[in-house]
């Protein structure tokens, strides 16, 4: 691990910075976690899910009256009954298209539900699905978000008209007054392609309802947020306090895939309330391909203004984002999530972005890792490299020429982001110095000369964690936001319980449903931390129950905002139990509380060591001798205490908001290969450096890492949800769906910076999707550079073999204007 | 995918004509064919097995002929569907006259699949397309053989392209 000075602040600590192994691997190791699969009921039944074979087609009629007669089969649910029974999903714009948990008269995407079966077992169910039959009116497809937009494509949505389902025109500052300016202007349209996470553990949900007192409880792998509790009560039309979302303490990934889960939430509990019996469903890993969620594909035409020097002046972006068949909350969050940090970590001031969001005949997409921020730091970082070819500058001089100096945090971008802290150009050079680049253009010249395409690719960002609330408000045109009877949205709240017995033993209790993270363990180091115990001595019950905990809507693991918004919660609970605690022992020892020093599990008057009282005393009077306590002073040991960020707030009137909370900062580079044979890229040397404020347990930093960055190049050399032109999926398998794996995975060499964040209370800082948002645009300026003697230009994704062995053939130039 | 393939057959237009609309010659030459029944002038039904890769099913479907230029050119029309999903399609069919008593067959079909084949056995199906069609063209071509036309040189078949 490289890190530089900064990090020398945090040894001061006991705990915080320590690499303690993970708490949760001995349960995960041994088989015994607890997930959706694992939980048992009683009489449970299962469900079994029809989907349409057609990208688009009217339902003209389904019978189901064979499946219905099958043995074992207790219900048989299609659309028109989903239409009766529930209202559509709130959706985020001021659209008119309807969302339901089923098709409704017209199936919009392969694999879109169109019938459900609850049946005594699954194969049943299975074989009943093969005896509904369904007589479809064929229509046109369109999968291009671009062509979706032309006249005379096919519509999806009758009641929107068109499928351009929300636009938004942002401007900050002087756009054209800076490209008037401009030295030199360039201008590029890329194309993001769709991949998806691809959790081990699929979607998994068990509804159960009680028709006696109107109880609806959904066991769910469900990650959050909870607006999609109030959302789902809506749609099933039933109070918010008579539906219990539960989910168990190990989800088995998800990356963000899994809030789009919720759907089948409705639909499951739908079924259970027909049937009056428990039922399951686990989605397959073909449904998972075909249905569940997948990131947003873009298309981005982006320009950018420049002086003669490499100054950037001005950003102009027009995007079509392609959100597949529905506009399914919180999409179009994937446009408007990075608003805040949308110039990346560069000083530029003024900034266009032409947003279209558009409905088309795949599956509708949603929060998936790097949400929103890998298609700016994509088509930025290339146009980065490209400005320095123009200008004949070195691409790390032409970032470091426009980087937000550390002398400038808190520092508010144009579009009203506040990053919290930072040294960028510090983080930068340690980047450079760990990959060598003094030496690597000769090495370069070397290779070339024995006729190897070696290339080097840089790519920095912002990392926003804890998102606002706030943020997905921009969808909406400022004159919807300013009408009396608008609820404005804001705010990144979380909130922790923590317990303390009569013996002096902890126990913490959280909702931030983690996927795998490691949040039992880093709970337990802030908790040992700030009072002076061993993380053995505290136990942390992270397991989700809407009826029992105390929770938010922003509750949840998701923006990566556990380590920023999550520790805050705990460590802001942890200190008001311990004043508590110093107020009981002081009252105890006849000194003020300020006087009271708490030191090894002890209570003492300061100076005066010999009179200290056991940490069991003082819990155990709050438990047993309340008598004791002083005046005013609660009975018990227990403290709830919620974290908000308080410049978490609604957009205003010019369309700026604090999009996230906390901001970091990373640079990744890498050193490839291309094959001139074959195409296949080999990458020789990865380093990534990362400033996330206060580590908190460096080794689960460092997988986040990891993880973010190989997520990030499986997007950019392997992974892709593919669609010929009539939208059938042509990748619904993982043999054709390409995920990589530790044969793929390179070594990557990572590197910390360290600047406290000043507005979290232990100054750290989410991480949990760094690289992701880097890596892709890093290893295509890789490519592009090991390329370039060719004269071609790298403007899509992913970088397969033979995407680089086209591109080798062909030589097309980035279209400029001087 | 598109399918642009070319045959010459040891017959003449007017014989091969005579073959390729003759539903129960036809069903023996249709690799996979169970049954290939006339519900209408021109419209038929037909059950088919055929496998692709892990992904088998017996597919039921229309067949129709339209744009009938006896005895040079016709247009096929098929739909069908089955538990893994559904192929439809269309093939311009031409037959044009060579020297010999000889009939280059040429075929110009669009074909698109569905579900289950598309998603999982997309990689395998142009070539399966192109193994089914040569495997009925030599089925044909032994047929009219059988039939006794007269012996030709060895069939040429060229240009598949998707």
């Amino acid at each position: 691990m490289h890190s530089d000075s900064g990090a020398g602040a945090q040894s001061a600590r006991k705990w915080i910075g320590k690499s303690i192994p993970r708490h949760e691997d001995l349960r995960l190791l041994t088989g015994r976690g607890c997930f959706v699969d694992d939980i048992k009921l009683p009489n449970l039944h299962h469900a079994a899910i029809l989907r349409s074979p057609h990208a688009h087609a009217r339902i003209k009629r389904i019978d189901v009256s064979k499946a219905l007669a099958l043995d074992g089969v207790l219900a048989v649910l299609t659309g028109k009954e989903v239409r009766e029974r529930t209202r559509p999903f709130s959706v985020v714009a001021t659209s008119p298209l309807q969302y339901y948990c089923m098709a409704v008269e017209k199936a919009r995407f392969v694999g879109e539900p169109v019938a459900a079966v609850v049946a005594r077992d699954r194969s049943i169910g299975e074989d009943a699905l093969d005896l509904i039959e369904v007589e479809y009116e064929l229509l046109p497809a369109v999968v291009d978000p671009e062509k979706a937009l032309e006249a005379g494509a096919p519509v999806l949505h009758d009641e929107v008209g068109s499928n351009l389902v929300c636009h938004r025109l942002l401007r900050y500052g002087d756009v054209d007054g800076a490209f008037e300016r401009a030295d030199l202007v360039l201008s590029e349209r890329f194309v993001y392609p769709r991949y998806t996470s691809m959790p081990l553990e699929t979607f998994a949900v068990i509804a159960s309802y009680d028709h006696f007192d109107g109880m609806l409880t959904i066991w769910s792998n469900f990650m959050g947020p909870f607006i999609m509790h109030p959302i789902t009560a809506r749609a099933l039309n039933i109070p918010e306090n008579k539906l219990r979302f539960i989910v168990p303490s190990d989800i088995g990934g998800s990356f963000g895939i899994k809030t789009s889960i919720y759907p089948y939430l409705t639909l499951l509990a739908l079924l259970a309330m027909q049937v009056r019996v428990p039922v399951k469903w686990i989605e397959d890993r073909r449904e998972h391909l075909l249905a569940s969620s997948s990131q947003t594909d873009r298309i981005g035409y982006r320009e950018v203004a420049v002086s003669k020097e490499g100054t950037l002046l001005a950003i102009r972006s027009r995007l079509y984002d392609n959100v597949g068949a529905y506009l399914r909350t919180p999409e179009p969050a994937t446009t408007f999530r990075p608003i805040g940090n949308a110039v990346g970590p560069y000083r530029v001031k003024n900034i266009e972005i032409d947003a279209h969001i558009v409905t088309t005949n795949k599956c509708p997409t949603g929060p998936n890792r790097a949400y929103g921020c890998q298609y700016i730091y994509f088509e930025q970082e290339r146009l980065m490299d490209e400005i320095a070819r123009k200008l004949n500058l070195d691409p790390a001089e032409v970032r470091l020429r426009n980087f937000i100096q550390p002398d400038e945090f808190p520092y508010t971008t144009p579009t009203g982001g506040i990053y919290d802290s930072g040294d960028y150009p510090r983080a930068f050079r340690m980047a450079l110095g760990m990959i060598g680049y003094a030496s690597f253009r000769e090495e370069q010249k070397k290779a070339r000369a024995e006729g190897q395409l070696l290339g080097l690719g840089i790519a920095t960002g912002v990392d926003p964690s804890v998102s606002n609330m706030g943020y997905l408000t921009v969808a909406l045109d400022p004159e919807v936001r300013q009408r009396h009877d608008y609820l404005p949205k804001s705010g990144a709240a979380e909130t922790a319980t923590i317990k303390m017995g009569p013996l002096g033993q902890v126990t913490v209790f959280l909702t931030t449903t983690p996927q795998g993270q490691g949040h039992e363990t880093i709970i337990s180091q802030i908790v040992a931390e700030e009072l002076g115990i061993s993380p053995d001595d505290v136990t942390v019950v992270d397991e989700c129950d809407t009826a029992k905990n105390a929770w938010s809507i922003s509750s949840g693991t998701y923006s990566s905002r556990f380590a920023s918004v999550g520790a805050a919660a705990v460590a802001v609970a942890t200190r008001s139990l311990r004043e508590k605690l110093c107020r009981i022992a002081g009252h105890l020892l006849g000194v003020p509380a300020e006087e009271v020093e708490f030191q090894l599990g002890k209570f003492h008057p300061r100076g005066r060591p010999e009179k200290a009282l056991r940490l069991s005393h003082v819990a155990g009077t709050a438990h047993w001798n309340p008598r004791g306590l002083p005046p005013g002073t609660d009975v018990g040991l227990q403290v709830m205490q919620t974290f908000s960020f308080p410049r978490a707030e609604p957009p205003d009137q010019k369309d700026r908001v604090n999009s996230s909370n906390t901001y970091g900062f990373m640079v990744d580079i890498a050193v490839v290969e291309v094959d001139r044979e074959t195409g296949a890229v080999k990458i020789l040397k990865y380093v990534s450096v990362h400033d996330s404020g206060t580590i908190i347990n460096p080794k689960i930093l460092e997988g986040q890492i990891y993880g973010g960055a190989f997520h990030g190049i499986a997007g950019a050399l392997f992974e892709q949800l593919a669609y010929d032109d009539q939208g059938q999926m042509l990748s619904a398998s993982l043999m054709d769906y390409k995920c990589p794996t530790a044969a793929e995975a390179p070594k990557i060499e990572i590197g910390h910076v360290v600047s406290p964040s000043p507005f979290t209370p232990l100054g750290s800082k989410g991480a949990g999707e760094s690289s992701s948002e880097t890596a892709p645009a890093c290893i295509a300026n890789a490519i592009a550079d090991a390329l370039s003697p060719l004269g071609v230009s790298v403007k899509e994704l992913p970088l397969t073999p033979a995407k680089c062995w086209e591109l080798m053939r062909s030589r097309s130039q980035a279209k400029e204007t001087i | 995918m598109n399918i642009a393939v070319q045959h010459l057959f040891p017959a003449s237009p007017g014989q091969l004509w005579g073959f390729l609309l003759d539903p129960k010659r036809l069903a023996r030459c249709l690799p996979g064919c169970e049954t290939l029944e006339e519900v209408a002038p021109d419209r038929y039904i037909a059950v088919m097995k055929i496998g692709v890769a892990a992904v088998k099913g017996t597919y039921t479907g229309r067949v129709e002929i339209t744009e009938k230029q006896a005895p040079f050119h016709y247009k096929l029309s098929l739909e069908g569907s089955a538990a893994p999903g559904f192929v439809r399609g269309h093939a311009a069919m031409d037959l044009i006259e060579q020297d010999l008593g000889r009939t280059l067959l040429s075929m110009n079909a669009e074909a698109q699949a569905g579900g289950l084949i598309a998603s999982v056995g997309q990689r395998f199906l142009s070539g399966i397309a192109r193994q089914m069609v040569g495997q009925f063209f030599r089925n044909v071509e032994q047929e009219l053989n059988r039939a006794g036309a007269s012996a030709v040189p060895s069939p040429v078949e060229r240009g598949f392209r998707e």
